[in-house]
């Protein structure tokens, strides 16, 4: 409550001060800008312990609705030995006696969905190995397996929530019930401040989480303030950024002349304060905004990009066109120094499609289509410009799909194992980590619930999650989460 | 105080991270109680030892001392603090981090130093000792003349402060700075031209203090003040997903109405805490009073129950008298004198409410009118002990009775309460009798013109609609007559309700009849249609067959049903307990309770925040051990009793506060010499004992409202439904009327940090880009601009003029020589800019704006002017 990096201060009077103070509005601001300012103030009064980086910036990829872990990175030989059968009729039916079925937090009950499902379905598509590491993925990321020795497959993930409550709670490690948190993204932020002053610190592509499902709240900060929400950019728009251009009818020349006259009457009324530190701000504010106006619609605009590097993405394919520009997009970003990156595929308006509960075969192939080449893409381009090493990119999803059918041809919610995958950024790549049992019902090796991934990437950025916190707002244990030392570089 | 002044001028020389002198006031003290007061503290003493005072540290424990002056790091203090055995470490692995290098370097230099501390320092030997548990007691005011002869009694307390530590007060700012301070902190909206012409011709003691009282009795002062009480009671629309309401309820506006006519009607503080909680309790037939529980209704959660309550419980006891009492939900409180027991005792209050919409005059469908309050649904539920907070292990064993905590020595005496017969039988109101059989008769006319108009007048199904019209009023009827002769013990009860019964069997009966006949057409329809497709013909034909088959047999059943004989008839409406279980009324007298010390302080220094940007108490919803004697204790205590003596009038507390002089004092230093402003700086550089005024950020709402009352277009309707949060562009209605719930909020209203509708006790003031850029690029301060740039131009006879109206509309003050001569000279130069357009390059924008720019480049220019001031960093400044 007590937090508020901005609110204004004042200061003794000392001619430094003073001097300094003249000095900026004189020049105006350079490279130094107010986000970054802030930040610098944050850490300095936070005493976050800086561990030394290996990540500079995060690309966070998550498929809305409940990515299949048996049809994607996770095979399981078992389910087609035992397809058709329940499992109570398989050798693995103590999966249905497990402690671990009481981490499931029901509280909205749904009579249709999020059951355990008994039948065995077989998995919908091959697996085989890639790379050199012999990595299996499902013949559904064709483009992905040549990227198999950069990334490293989690296939241990649980969480609590068996409804898609579970979006919201992948981002800020907390159930849907217990209501709303910053978010991993605002959290890194926070943290880490900005590496460019004309760009958000943190965006966001892709249409965000729909509010059935933590809405906005899975790329907010909450109580760390808006200066650390994610910034969603609408890149196929005119204006990506809310407010990041006057109405129709407004002129460069004419709108310069303003902002001229704003800062010089600004530093009039500085003059007469010179103690006024949110003055001092919000003129910064002022100059980073103007910027931001030019910088944003830059950064978003790929037309600049060669064919080749379009063709790549798959922007010139109608199935990969949307999510292609959004990764080429992502690369823009991180390449300017937009720290945090969160790309969301597969918004419906409601629980999203990757929620298979029925065609599964269908949706996912087409679903694997929109997102492998694109992927591949970005991790190749990030590897050939030498930004792989100091990006981090996350896959992820709120849950797994149950190893049993439901409608006879899907899969309902599964919270006790699924995937998730890292690449890049100081993670090793070419390895798996964590397992599930036979059927690929709980994992049951290296068990790891969502916030250790998020320990992981703060890891990975330079800092210990326990010294994220603000004072009056107390975090839980299980807030922090473990960082996953085994796939560290 | 000498000593204090001498720490401050201390640390405001030594900067570097760890300094070699070290102070035990800010950097002992506060590290002890964040790591080791839970267990070394009033509360608890581990091993004897306590850690939350100089004196005590150095007294030591059980095992005797735990400090080494003479070699720091072998202090038992320090070696527990950094020992690599987690068995041993200080605090206990789980209850707190370790401390960091710095932090141990730190208490090893105050070791060395002596580990000094103020020999004044409160020592309380049991947490009922606690200043805020504490009765406030008026102090006795300074003799003397108070500053600037000001009688204020906020001004003689703070001016003994100032002569004791010998600060020099800022004297008072000026009249249009004032005016303008006045005009936005009381009713949110800046002062016009008019208002400051007045003002600038008399600014004596008296305009001001008729300013004061005109603007307390302004609409929109309730208006204002309103918003900030809806953050502390976390007002929220209804949140939910498409149709389903998940979170609060719909039609909760209302509940914000009755807060805005409270303040303005100026109901007593305490009144409105206990119509809050227990208004149907209080007034059961009271409509407009229903409205108050609101603040209960608005905890409403879908799916959880726990969630619920919890939320209930956690949020009233910080908004009425900070008390983290969620704290206590899994374990007894760490800080504070509340047991687990307390937590749920406090839940028991609230475990039988639920809450329900009344249906309201005009409108049948509660989805689109009605009013949500809450009720005692059940009066036998039981609460349970979650042992560690777990729902899933209830001591079941022993259900506990509603209570509160004990160190709050005020009685809690439960009274079940009767409540009225409309109160349980809400459809007995009388409007709803009217309406329904309103309905039926218009009907009955309805059905009788159809068969007028009918072709055939032997038409069947016309002439049966009739009779069904007829029989359903006729049933309607005689259901009303005999629930309410029931209602009322009458001895025509039964009979009626016999009467009632076979009526209602009739009705059923024949409008089953009516629908054979129907059913009958339609198949007759479907047989002789021209459908040329055999197979699909055949399937319809089945279909109708299927549902006239079915017709028949509810025909069947219903004549059946006619000759039975009993007296059992549908309700009219829901039926609710006719008694309430009393438990919140006695908690909100409890709450409200002269000899509560709590709930007084809160409220003052929640007022007082608001007024001077920084509170008294500094965690507004923490009273408990951890918050520290405020610094101006007397003045808490003064204000508190003040306001209790006053029948907890609100006005009178604004009306103190803003006739004082500390409120209206300079924030800027300007006004006294460089010596005592550099000894202000030196001794108080933050402002701690209010020598001078805060400087702060406009409220959200504020902003965006003052964007359209400058520009004229504010539409002052007050209250009613809320508007739809994506209208904030175009509809002028004052921000507090908009949507705001989770998902549904005005962005430009969430850039400018607006409350956080699960909880905002004090906003923060973010400064962000994206604040430049609503205010730069959303056509509603252009539309404004344009607006204000041509009513100013129809009064300026020149540019200067222009120029000098604008400042004072928009920024409320004069402009200076410097200033006015780069607006002319903006005015100069961007008229030839504008001359032609066709060479300048036109930015993409999307964003359409109501009112067009003027062809005329130097009236464009003119309100670039306009929208320049309306970004200015003084307009959403208050000095």
């Amino acid at each position: 409550m007590n937090h508020s990096v901005d609110r204004a201060r004042t200061s003794q009077i000392s001619d430094r001060n003073r001097r300094g103070f003249l000095q900026d509005l004189g020049l105006g601001f350079g490279s130094v800008a107010l986000a970054s300012l802030l930040q610098r103030d944050q850490i300095a009064s936070a005493d976050f312990t800086v561990i030394a980086p290996r990540a500079k910036n995060v690309i966070w990829l998550f498929m809305i609705g409940g990515a299949s872990h048996l049809e994607t990175f996770d095979p399981k030989p078992a389910l087609n030995q035992f397809a058709g059968k329940t499992i109570d009729e398989t050798p693995h039916g103590n999966v249905l006696k497990s402690p671990f079925l009481e981490n499931e937090r029901v509280v909205a009950f749904d009579p249709n969905n999020g059951f355990i499902r008994n039948e065995i379905y077989p998995t919908q598509v091959e697996f085989r190995p890639r790379g050199q590491s012999g990595i299996e993925m499902s013949d559904w990321f064709p483009h992905l397996g040549t990227c198999a020795d950069d990334m490293c497959v989690i296939r241990s993930m649980w969480t609590e929530d068996s409804n898609h409550g579970a979006q919201l709670q992948f981002h800020t490690g907390r159930h849907r019930v217990d209501g709303f948190f910053p978010t991993i993204g605002s959290w890194a932020t926070y943290g880490l401040g900005s590496l460019n002053d004309n760009l958000p610190q943190f965006v966001v592509l892709g249409t965000p989480v729909a509010d059935c499902c933590g809405g906005m709240e899975c790329h907010r900060a909450n109580y760390l303030g808006p200066q650390f929400d994610g910034v969603p950019l609408d890149i196929d728009s005119e204006t990506p950024l809310p407010y990041a251009a006057p109405p129709v009818g407004v002129y460069r020349e004419e709108q310069s002349g303003e902002f001229e006259l704003l800062r010089q009457l600004n530093q009039m009324t500085a003059q007469q304060f010179p103690n006024d530190e949110s003055l001092r701000a919000r003129v910064r504010s002022y100059e980073l905004a103007f910027r931001m106006q030019t910088a944003v619609p830059g950064v978003v605009r790929v037309e600049d990009e060669t064919q080749a590097t379009h063709r790549m993405y798959g922007l010139d394919q109608p199935e990969t066109k949307t999510f292609g520009r959004q990764m080429l997009t992502a690369r823009r970003l991180v390449e300017q120094g937009v720290r945090f990156v969160q790309v969301y595929h597969g918004s419906n308006g409601g629980a999203g499609q990757w929620d298979s509960h029925a065609g599964l075969k269908d949706s996912h192939s087409k679903l694997c289509r929109q997102t492998d080449q694109p992927i591949a893409a970005l991790l190749q381009d990030l590897k050939q410009r030498g930004l792989l090493a100091e990006t981090l990119v996350v896959w992820a999803t709120e849950f797994g799909r149950t190893p049993g059918a439901q409608s006879s041809n899907g899969r309902d919610h599964h919270p006790y194992g699924f995937s998730v995958w890292m690449a890049g950024g100081g993670i090793r790549g070419g390895i798996t980590h964590g397992a599930t049992d036979e059927l690929g019902f709980h994992a049951v090796e290296n068990r790891h619930y969502v916030t250790d991934i998020h320990a992981t990437v703060l890891h990975q950025l330079g800092l210990d999650p326990r010294k994220l916190a603000v004072e009056g707002r107390r975090r839980l244990e299980k807030d922090f989460g473990q960082v996953i030392r085994e796939i560290l570089a | 105080m000498s000593r204090s002044i001498l720490l401050l001028a201390v640390s405001i020389f030594c900067t570097s991270t760890v300094r070699a002198d070290v102070d035990y006031e800010t950097d002992i003290k506060p590290l002890f109680e964040e790591k080791c007061a839970a267990c070394h503290g009033v509360l608890k003493q581990e091993a004897g030892l306590r850690l939350d005072a100089g004196s005590l540290v150095r007294q030591g424990g059980d095992q005797g001392s735990v400090l080494e002056v003479d070699d720091p790091a072998s202090s038992v203090l320090i070696e527990r603090v950094t020992t690599t055995d987690l068995g041993q470490r200080m605090p206990p692995d789980g209850e707190g981090t370790p401390l960091t290098d710095a932090q141990v370097q730190l208490v090893m230099n105050w070791i060395r130093q002596g580990a000094t501390s103020p020999v004044d320092e409160v020592i309380i030997a049991s947490p009922a000792q606690h200043w805020a548990y504490q009765p406030p007691v008026k102090p006795s005011l300074p003799s003397g003349d108070s500053l600037a002869g000001s009688q204020n009694p906020i001004d003689s307390l703070l001016r003994a402060k100032w002569d004791a530590m010998e600060l020099v007060p800022t004297p008072i700012a000026d009249p249009l700075t004032l005016l303008r301070r006045i005009h936005l902190d009381v009713t949110g909206l800046p002062p016009t031209l008019a208002d400051q012409n007045r003002f600038l011709s008399d600014a004596s003691s008296e305009s001001w203090n008729a300013i004061v009282v005109g603007l307390l009795d302004d609409p929109a002062y309730g208006e204002k003040w309103a918003r900030h009480w809806m953050d502390v009671w976390r007002y929220s629309d209804w949140d939910g997903y498409k149709q389903e309401v998940r979170g609060s309820q719909r039609h909760i506006w209302h509940w914000r109405d009755w807060i805005v006519e409270s303040l303005n009607s100026d109901k007593g503080y305490d009144q409105m805490a206990r119509e809050m909680l227990a208004a149907d309790e209080i007034a059961p037939d009271d409509m407009d009073g229903l409205r108050a529980t609101g603040f209960l209704v608005r905890n409403y959660h879908t799916s959880n129950r726990d969630i619920w309550l919890d939320a209930t419980v956690e949020h009233t006891a910080k908004a009425f008298f900070g008390m983290t009492i969620a704290c206590a939900r899994c374990h007894d409180h760490k800080y504070d004198p509340i047991a687990q027991r307390d937590y749920y005792a406090m839940r028991a209050i609230f475990e039988p409410h639920r809450v329900r919409t009344e249906r309201l005059p005009g409108e049948a469908n509660l989805q689109l009118r009605g009013l949500p309050r809450a009720y005692d649904a059940d009066l036998d539920v039981a609460t349970y002990l979650y042992r560690r907070g777990n729902e899933k292990d209830q001591d079941k064993e022993h259900p506990i009775a509603p209570g509160v905590p004990d160190i709050i020595s005020v009685a809690f005496d439960v009274e079940p309460i009767a409540l009225t017969n409309q109160a349980a039988h809400p459809f007995l109101r009388d409007y709803i009798e009217a309406e329904e059989i309103a309905r039926a008769e218009s009907e009955l006319a309805a059905a009788k013109q159809r068969l007028e108009k009918a072709s055939d007048p032997r038409n069947a199904q016309a002439r049966q609609s009739v009779v069904v019209a007829e029989f359903r009023l006729k049933s309607l009827e005689l259901r009303w007559a005999a629930t309410k002769a029931k209602i009322e013990g009458r001895s025509t009860a039964s009979q009626l309700a016999i009467d009632a019964a076979g009526t209602e069997r009739s009705s059923k009966y024949q409008a089953a009849l009516l629908d054979v006949l129907q059913k009958r057409a339609s198949l007759e329809e479907a047989k002789t249609s021209t459908e040329s497709d055999e197979a699909k013909k055949k399937a319809l034909v089945q279909t109708r067959e299927k549902e006239l088959a079915g017709a028949e047999r509810t025909l069947v059943d219903s004549s059946v049903e006619t000759l039975t004989t009993d007296d059992h008839f549908s309700p009219l409406g829901e039926s609710y307990p006719n008694t309430s279980s009393g438990r919140r009324l006695a908690f909100a007298q409890w709450i409200t309770h002269r000899d509560n010390p709590l709930t007084a302080r809160v409220a003052v220094n929640h007022i007082w925040l608001r007024y001077f940007g920084e509170p008294l108490v500094e965690n507004v919803f923490d009273f408990g051990l951890r918050s520290r004697r405020p610094l101006h204790h007397d003045l808490l205590d003064w204000l508190a009793v003040e306001l209790m003596e006053n029948d907890w009038s609100m006005k009178h507390l604004h009306r103190l506060i803003l006739t004082s002089h500390a409120y209206r004092q300079s924030t800027s230093s300007d006004g006294i010499s460089a010596a005592d402003r550099l000894k202000n700086e030196t001794i108080d550089p933050d402002n701690k004992w209010l020598w001078r005024g805060n400087v702060r950020r406009l409220d959200a709402e504020i902003v965006r409202d003052s964007v359209l009352a400058i520009g004229g277009s504010l539409d002052r309707t007050m209250g009613g439904e809320d508007i739809d949060f994506v209208e904030g562009e175009t509809t002028p209605r004052r921000s507090l009327y908009f949507r705001h719930a989770y998902e549904k909020q005005m962005p430009m209203l969430v850039i400018f940090d607006a409350a956080n509708p699960t909880d905002c006790y004090r906003r923060s003031e973010s400064i962000i880009p994206q604040q430049a850029l609503a205010l730069a690029n959303s056509p509603l301060s252009r539309d404004q601009s344009r607006q204000l740039a041509k009513r100013l131009s129809d009064e300026a006879v020149d540019d200067a003029d222009f120029i000098e109206l604008a400042f004072r509309t928009a920024l409320g003050r004069p402009v200076r020589p410097d200033e006015s001569s780069a607006c002319m000279s903006f005015l100069g130069g961007q008229p030839k800019l504008l001359e032609s357009l066709d060479s300048l390059e036109l930015i993409d924008g999307t964003a359409k704006t109501l009112v067009p720019a003027s062809e005329d480049p130097a009236q464009r220019a003119r309100e670039s002017l306009i929208h320049v001031l309306l970004n200015h960093n003084d307009f959403v400044t208050l000095r």
